[in-house]
Order: C-alpha cells, then sequence, then structure tokens
C-alpha cells in the first residue's frame, strides 16, 4: 500500500441547499489512526459515507487504499472495513450467521471465514454468545460484533465511526484496546470519529478537528495540546502571596503569574509544570507564605477543541 | 451471482427460522384454496370443460406469488430504513445483485407457496393432467413472473419512504391485477373495454399458460406469447427495480 492510505482533495458534499461538506483536505499515513472529531452536524460521518464510498461527492476526489473512491470503487471496496454510526446489524441472525454472511458477499472461502470468525470473536471476547441472535446482545455486545464484522475481511483501512458511542467505561476501553492492538501488530490503517477528546488524545497518532465541513485545524494531539500554552499551577497558601508571586515572576520558565482576588491563591503560568515545580518552590523557599496545597492543570484535547469550535451549542 | 446466492441464502434462512412467517404463508395457502375455491365451486361448477378448482387454481397461485412479491419488498424496504443496506453497498458487490437476491428468495417462497396450494388443490378435486414438461414449463414460467413482479415491489421499495406509504402504493397495484385479470373468470364473460385490460396484465398470460401446460385446458392464449410477454415484463421491471434503487441509495 502507499505511504498514505487516505488521501482527500477538495472533497465536498451538498444535499440541496444544505452543505454537509465542504472542501475537506486530508491525508491519513500509511498504518496510523487518525481521530477526525468534531461537534454535532460538523459532517464527519458524510466524510466518512463519501470515503467508503456509501456516497458520491458533489465535488473532490479521494483515494483509498490508493484507489480512487468513484472511479475505482470496487476496488476500494475490497479493501476497507467499515462500522457505521448507528448498530446495523440483522437482529434475526445470530453473530455467528452475520459474520459469515459477511464473509461469503467478499468471497471468501469457507475455510477463510471459519478461521477469521474464530480469531475474531476471541478478539472482541463474545464466544459466550456468538450462537445466539442477535436481538437478545446487550448494546456493548452489538458493537463488538460490528467491529468484529468491520475486521472479518482483514481490510487495509477501518473506518469507525463513533464506534463507543453509549458504551460503557469497560466496552469503550476495550474497543480500544482492539484498535490499537490491529493497528500495532497489523499495521493496521484507521480512521475513526468520537464525541470523547480524552479517548481521541490517547488513542489517535493524528487528530483533525472539522467543523461547519472544514477541516480548520490538525496534527498530533500533543502538538495541539502544546499551542494551547502552558500549564497552570494553582498554589493555594497563606501569607504574603503577592511577594511569593513577584518571585515566581523573575524566573525565566514562568510565563505570568497572578494572585486570585480571594487572596488565597498563585495561578502561575508556565510550561512543564512538574518538572519546574521544585525550583518554583526553592526560589520562594525565603519568603513568609505556607503552602497547603498545589493543583496542577494542564490543557486537554477538549480545550483546544472549544477553542476551535466554539462554545455555542449545535443541532 | 455469488452476491445474489449470499443474500438469497441469508433470506431463506430468516424464513426458516421465522416460524410465523413460514407457518402463516402454508396456512395462507391452503385457506386460500379451501375457502376460496370449495366456496366458488358451489356456484360455479364448470368452466370451458374443466372443473372450476382446476380452473381457478392456477388463478390463485399467481395472486399469491403477487402477494409474495409485495413481501419481497418490504424486506428490501426494511433493510433500507433501518440502515443494514449499507453492508451490502459498501461491499464489493453490484447493485443489481442485491435486487436479484432479494427476488430471488421472494421466488422461491412463492414456489413453495404454490406446491402447497397445488397439494391442496389436488385433495380438493383439482384435476392435473399428466405433463412433466409441461410441469417444468409451468414452473419456469412462474418463477419468471415472480422475479418480475418482485421487481415491480422493489422498485416501489426504492422509493417509498415509510412501510405505509409502501402499503398503499401496493395495494393500488394489487387491485386491478387481481381483478382485471383471468385468475377468477374467463376473459369472454367480461365486457370489451375491461377484455382489453385484461390482455394488458401479465398475470392474464401466466394464469393462461399454467392452465393449459399443467391442467389440460385448451389455451386461449399462444404458449409462444405467453412466455415473451412475462418475459419482456421481467425484464423491464427488474431494469426499472435498478434504476430507482440505484437513486435511491445515492444520496
Ligand atoms: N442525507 C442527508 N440529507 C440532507 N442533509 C444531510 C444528509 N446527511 C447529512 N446531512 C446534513 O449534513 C450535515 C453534516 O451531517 P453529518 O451527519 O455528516 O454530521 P456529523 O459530523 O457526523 O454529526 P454527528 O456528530 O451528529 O454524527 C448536517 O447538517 C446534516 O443535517
Ligand atoms: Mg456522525
Amino acid at each position: 500500500m502507499a505511504e498514505t492510505a487516505i488521501v482527500a482533495q477538495g472533497l465536498r458534499k451538498h444535499y440541496g441547499d444544505t452543505i454537509a461538506v465542504d472542501g475537506i483536505d486530508l491525508e491519513v499515513a500509511a498504518h496510523s489512526i487518525y481521530a477526525l472529531l468534531g461537534p454535532n452536524g460538523a459532517g464527519k460521518t458524510t466524510t466518512i459515507n463519501m470515503l467508503t464510498t456509501l456516497v458520491p461527492p458533489s465535488a473532490g476526489s479521494a483515494q483509498v487504499a490508493g484507489f480512487d473512491i468513484v472511479k475505482a470503487a470496487d476496488r476500494v471496496r475490497e479493501r476497507i472495513g467499515v462500522t457505521f454510526q448507528d448498530i446495523v446489524l440483522d437482529r434475526d441472525l445470530t453473530g455467528r450467521q452475520l459474520l459469515d454472511i459477511h464473509g461469503r458477499l467478499y468471497r471468501q472461502s469457507a475455510a477463510e471465514r471459519r478461521k477469521r470468525m474464530a480469531d475474531l470473536v476471541d478478539l472482541v471476547q463474545l464466544n459466550d454468545v456468538i450462537d445466539r441472535r442477535v436481538n437478545t446482545y446487550s448494546g456493548g455486545m452489538k458493537r463488538r460484533l460490528e467491529l468484529a464484522r468491520g475486521l472479518m475481511t482483514d481490510p487495509e483501512v477501518l473506518f469507525l465511526d463513533e464506534p463507543t458511542q453509549g458504551l460503557d467505561p469497560q466496552n469503550r476501553v476495550g474497543i480500544w484496546e482492539y484498535v490499537r492492538r490491529l493497528n500495532k501488530e497489523r499495521g493496521l490503517t484507521v480512521l475513526l470519529t468520537t464525541h470523547y477528546m480524552d479517548e481521541a488524545e490517547e488513542v489517535a497518532h493524528q487528530v483533525g478537528i472539522i467543523d461547519h465541513g472544514k477541516l480548520i485545524v490538525s496534527g498530533t494531539p500533543a502538538s495541539l495540546v502544546s499551542n494551547e500554552g502552558g500549564d497552570l499551577l494553582r498554589i493555594t497558601a497563606s501569607g504574603d502571596l503577592e511577594a511569593a508571586a513577584a518571585c515566581f515572576r523573575q524566573l525565566p520558565v514562568v510565563q505570568s503569574a497572578e494572585v486570585s482576588p480571594s487572596n488565597k491563591q498563585i495561578e502561575v503560568l508556565l510550561e512543564h509544570a512538574n518538572k519546574h515545580l521544585a525550583a518554583l518552590l526553592a526560589a520562594s523557599a525565603q519568603i513568609d507564605f505556607q503552602i497547603e496545597e498545589i493543583l496542577l492543570s494542564r490543557p486537554t484535547l477538549a480545550d483546544v477543541f472549544l477553542r476551535y469550535t466554539g462554545r455555542a451549542l449545535r443541532d | 451471482m455469488h452476491a445474489t446466492f449470499t443474500i438469497w441464502s441469508k433470506h431463506m434462512a430468516k424464513f426458516v427460522r421465522n416460524g410465523e412467517e413460514s407457518v402463516g404463508l402454508a396456512l395462507q395457502s391452503v385457506l386460500w384454496v379451501v375457502l376460496f375455491g370449495v366456496g366458488m365451486r358451489g356456484m360455479v361448477g364448470e368452466i370451458n370443460g374443466s372443473d372450476y378448482m382446476s380452473y381457478v387454481l392456477p388463478g390463485i397461485i399467481a395472486l399469491s406469488a403477487l402477494g409474495g412479491a409485495a413481501g419481497g419488498g418490504i424486506i428490501l424496504l426494511d433493510e433500507r430504513l433501518r440502515g443494514i443496506m449499507k453492508e451490502y453497498l459498501v461491499a464489493p458487490i453490484p447493485r443489481l445483485s442485491i435486487l436479484l437476491g432479494n427476488a430471488a428468495s421472494t421466488a422461491t417462497k412463492s414456489l413453495l407457496q404454490a406446491l402447497v396450494m397445488l397439494i391442496a388443490g389436488l385433495l380438493m378435486g383439482a384435476q392435473l393432467s399428466f405433463n412433466p414438461l409441461g410441469w417444468l414449463g409451468a414452473i419456469v414460467l412462474l418463477i419468471i413472473f415472480a422475479i418480475g413482479f418482485a421487481g415491480l415491489a422493489l422498485a416501489v421499495a426504492s422509493v417509498s419512504r415509510t412501510i405505509m406509504g409502501y402499503h398503499g402504493m401496493i395495494f393500488l397495484f394489487n387491485i386491478p391485477l387481481l381483478f382485471a385479470s383471468n385468475a377468477l373468470y374467463p376473459i369472454d364473460v367480461l365486457p370489451s373495454w375491461m377484455r382489453w385490460i385484461v390482455l394488458v396484465n401479465p398475470t392474464t398470460y401466466l394464469i393462461d399458460a399454467i392452465r393449459t401446460l399443467a391442467f389440460g385446458s385448451p389455451a386461449s392464449l399462444s404458449l409462444w406469447l405467453s412466455f415473451s410477454v412475462i418475459s419482456i415484463f421481467t425484464v423491464i421491471s427488474m431494469w426499472l427495480a435498478l434504476i430507482a434503487f440505484k437513486r435511491s441509495v445515492r444520496m
């Protein structure tokens, strides 16, 4: 496979007057995990629908696994696995029937299907229920079964649209663990969407934030977060707080140090707070003030997200 | 082809597993034959030299194939509305194979239903002519016909937005197909304006051909004509279904 698993140039989709995706350029390196983030209605699902050949773009082009999504849709389809935002399982079938039918649609031989099913059912831990009808499954089991189905044909690129939506913490951790393992062990490329920023920060190599159908910013989670500025130290103390703050400001690593209006806290902004905490305390050793509590907060992907997409509610 | 077969076998597996559907369909067939056939026989006696049960059985079989086609449309609509269709749409299979898989399972069910009706009909005194080649021909025609109407139902199912809307549309088709045909009465008893309508109804040709091939009544329409009409109808309706379906999934 090419070095870039997914490339999109000016990808656009409109429904009548609604512009769902407004010219997105995207590059996802092979063997990496890319998280597409964005508020409700931003255009994530529409983007995935185009990349998975479900809907044709109104303009622009894209290649997935080296093939054009319009001109070589079938080549793309052979090489991808997909799970959709809503659970789409035929409830009257058993988990095993469902996986088997999926494999047959992709012309897998009986032996191949048996082997894949055995491996995947193990991976997503559905051994006990795989011969039960899907309508008896819990939400978590259904999601795991969908993941197994998406992986059934050993895809090069896997698309996951909100795979952990509505799941308990155990299932969430489980799903990301499978994804990471497949990425590491088999070099699977993954494009996913999620509304859980902490999960994206942890699992993705690259994230892209889209809003109003446009990709606003992308990069590694670490680089995006570090652009957010330094860490914030909240030091609760008594004594001469103004003197302490003045003393902190002398240090080159400190960006700012202010006493809060309540006169009980100093807020210090600096980078790599955990590394410089000792120096901070040493510098203020001569000053008459007693520390009661120190809280360290660092910006997260959620802060980045809110800064780029604003706080207004979407529909 | 393999995708058509896969989808067919999926639908058949669900059909076999779903006792309500399969038993319901079988009972429905028996009831049709027994209640309708017996009731009408008391009133009519003989038509064109054959007893009414032999006369009406091909009609009832054709009409139940129409009902079966409507059921096939429901399956497609349900898969579309629930999103199950997306699994097929991102798979490397032709769109047509999705429709053919559905039509094939519909035709299979119609064939099974026809078999049940035939047995019930024979028990009720219908007279099958001994003509194995004719039986085979009748079966082939019934299959083509069932696929043709499945195609119409699939076209409607592709454009419907709700199950209720679909039912409304299908009902509109079913009534004239039932009464404007030779299913229940011979064409010559009809006024000439209605005869014309009956003659554009493909059901008429199927029923006449089955009567000729399997029950030995004299053909009032030529077999080749019937075969051609049914085949052309089926090609056109599947083509319509494909157009409607492709449009509906290009969203
Ligand atoms: N089939 C459609 N017809 C009309 N408008 C559509 C259609 N699909 C999506 N849209 C519109 O396109 C926009 C983007 O929708 P999309 O589903 O891609 O958003 P999303 O980022 O996946 O949102 P969410 O996080 O809620 O899943 C929305 O305004 C939506 O209303
Ligand atoms: Mg979405």
